[in-house]
């Protein structure tokens, strides 16, 4: 089955005359099919935002190939984007307008016309039960609705690959788990969804592989049980969560990325 | 989505913006001007009558009212450009969101200059119009001055970037505002000719932008003398500040 998103051999150099040159991505590739959710985990530094800016374009990468739907999108920047959705880490939401004339907005920078784009914009928003705000600006909603915009808005020109730089950070635990609710909807309608998180219970429950990336690199990549059971095994793991106090629980990703790397993530 | 048709969206989207806040964009744009007409055009016109300057006769409000146009496009080139351009590009990162869709970054960057100098063009061309009515400007000098003042526009709008690009916060824009945009407008020959200066002031005066748009506009509306070097030197200045201004603001948003 060929890739939504293909990812060969990145590389990205930080130059600055002031300091020696970074590299904060190393090599990375993979790819990511229609239909499923590949995540990228690992703490901050890592590199997991610096591959997914050179995926969007949004960075040229020093060296390697990045391809959405075929099309590379470093030659082909215009092409290539009309199949992507990017929600970033910041939230760039467009404070200027409400929320569906944002929606309207945002379509007609994929060039999709004013009717069209309104009747996209409402389904959107009905979808992620953002209706009854469309007529609201920014400001007056919660950080879980803002995110859900963020999506939203993602989904307007209907891209095939969508990219989601740590979607649920700073959300409150209701608003993630609607929001991955949402996510997993998206997926099993065939969307290829690449993803960037240091939670590991977001990544064990929405993601279908996932790599574990430390400082640049990839340094281990499967679906999030056969890495648990590779790595640590299926049985319970002793920990002391305060002191003196030792509970067994089932091992999970952050057992993984500790053994690999011999950090904490955050 | 070709080039021009990728300029053009992210110009209306700034345009949909101003429509939106139109009461506040006629306030910034019209009120000023027309505030600085009616004290110095009017007020300190009829104490002054007529002056001569640029080898002409003409009534102090007339001269005036043409030196508005050169304050009126740069005040509002240069602040929508670095308070506005600073606003989109830091808090808003309207730039960012824009520029993984096709619209390039290469492309919002001139939707953001050619929005910034059409705001510039647009208050000035109040000024002509106004000049025009009273009879003080010629109106085909009017239609010759669009161009070089939409030139202007992008020079002072440029400008306006490259320091919203440059600032770190959005306080420290005053520091370019206060020592070049401020003295710039005192001193190059809005409200007095020239050669009431010093000889050195005249000298600094004569290389700085507003004294050579001032001087084509004045050429232009009040037949003042023709002085050749003023359309090469507004060119000269523009040509650089357009790609300094350009791949400035490219380096802050990819940073």
């Amino acid at each position: 089955m060929e890739s939504s998103l293909s990812v060969r051999n990145l590389r990205k150099v930080y130059r600055s005359k002031r300091h020696e040159p970074l590299v904060a991505v190393d090599g990375v590739s993979f790819d990511v099919s229609a239909g499923e959710c590949f995540g990228l985990l690992g703490p901050n530094g890592a590199g997991k935002s610096t591959t997914m800016k050179c995926v969007t374009g949004f960075f040229e990468p020093t060296e390697g190939l990045v391809e959405i739907e075929g099309i590379d999108v470093q030659r082909e920047p215009k092409r290539a984007r009309q199949h992507l959705g990017v929600c970033s880490q910041d939230d760039s939401l467009d404070t200027d307008f409400t929320v569906f004339d944002q929606m309207v907005q945002f379509a007609s920078f994929f060039g999709i016309g004013r009717r069209e784009a309104e009747s996209r914009s409402r389904e959107l928003l009905e979808r992620f039960q953002l209706s009854s705000k469309a007529g609201e600006l920014v400001e007056a909603l919660s950080g879980g609705m803002r995110r859900r915009l963020q999506v939203a808005r993602a989904l307007v020109n209907r891209p095939r690959v969508l990219v989601l730089d740590e979607p649920t950070t700073g959300l409150d635990p209701e608003a993630r788990r609607t929001l991955w609710e949402i996510l997993a909807e998206q997926r099993r309608s065939g969307l290829a969804i690449l993803l960037s998180t240091h939670y590991m219970e977001e990544a064990e429950r929405l993601c279908d592989r996932v790599a574990i990336i430390h400082r640049g690199r990839i340094i281990d990549c499967d679906t999030p049980e056969k890495l648990i059971a590779r790595e640590i095994g299926r049985g319970p793991v002793d920990e002391e969560i305060r002191p003196g106090v030792k509970i067994h629980r089932p091992p999970n990703l952050e057992d993984v990325y500790l053994k690999l790397t011999g950090a904490r993530l955050e | 989505m070709n080039f021009y048709r990728s300029v053009w969206t992210v110009w209306l989207r700034h345009y949909s913006v101003f429509r939106k806040n139109i009461v506040y964009g006629m306030v910034t744009t019209f009120v000023e001007p027309i505030l600085y007409l009616g004290s110095f055009g009017f007020g300190l016109g009829a104490v002054i009558g007529n002056i001569e300057a640029g080898g002409e006769q003409v009534s102090y409000r007339a001269f005036v009212l043409a030196g508005l146009i050169g304050q009126t496009l740069l005040f509002t080139s240069f602040f929508d450009g670095a308070y506005g351009g600073f606003i989109r590009m830091y808090y808003q990162k309207i730039f960012q969101a824009i520029s993984v869709t096709p619209v390039t970054l290469s492309e919002v960057l001139w939707g953001e200059l050619l929005w910034c100098s059409s705001r510039g063009l647009l208050s000035a061309s109040v000024i002509l119009l106004i000049g025009g009515v009273l009879g003080d400007f010629s109106w085909w000098g009017c239609v010759v001055a669009l161009p070089v003042i939409f030139l202007a526009s992008v020079l002072f709008a440029s400008v306006g970037m490259l320091v919203a690009a440059g600032s770190r916060t959005i306080e420290s824009i005053s520091y370019p505002q206060y020592l070049v945009i401020f003295p710039m407008f005192l001193f190059c020959g809005v409200y007095f000719p020239l050669s009431q200066l010093p000889e050195w002031g005249q000298a600094i005066a004569a290389v700085l932008p507003l004294t050579a748009l001032l001087s084509v506009v004045r050429t232009l509306l009040l037949g003042f003398q023709f002085e050749w070097w003023a359309l090469p030197l507004l060119v000269a200045w523009t040509i650089p500040f357009i790609p300094l201004a350009r791949n400035a603001m490219r380096r802050r948003v990819v940073a």
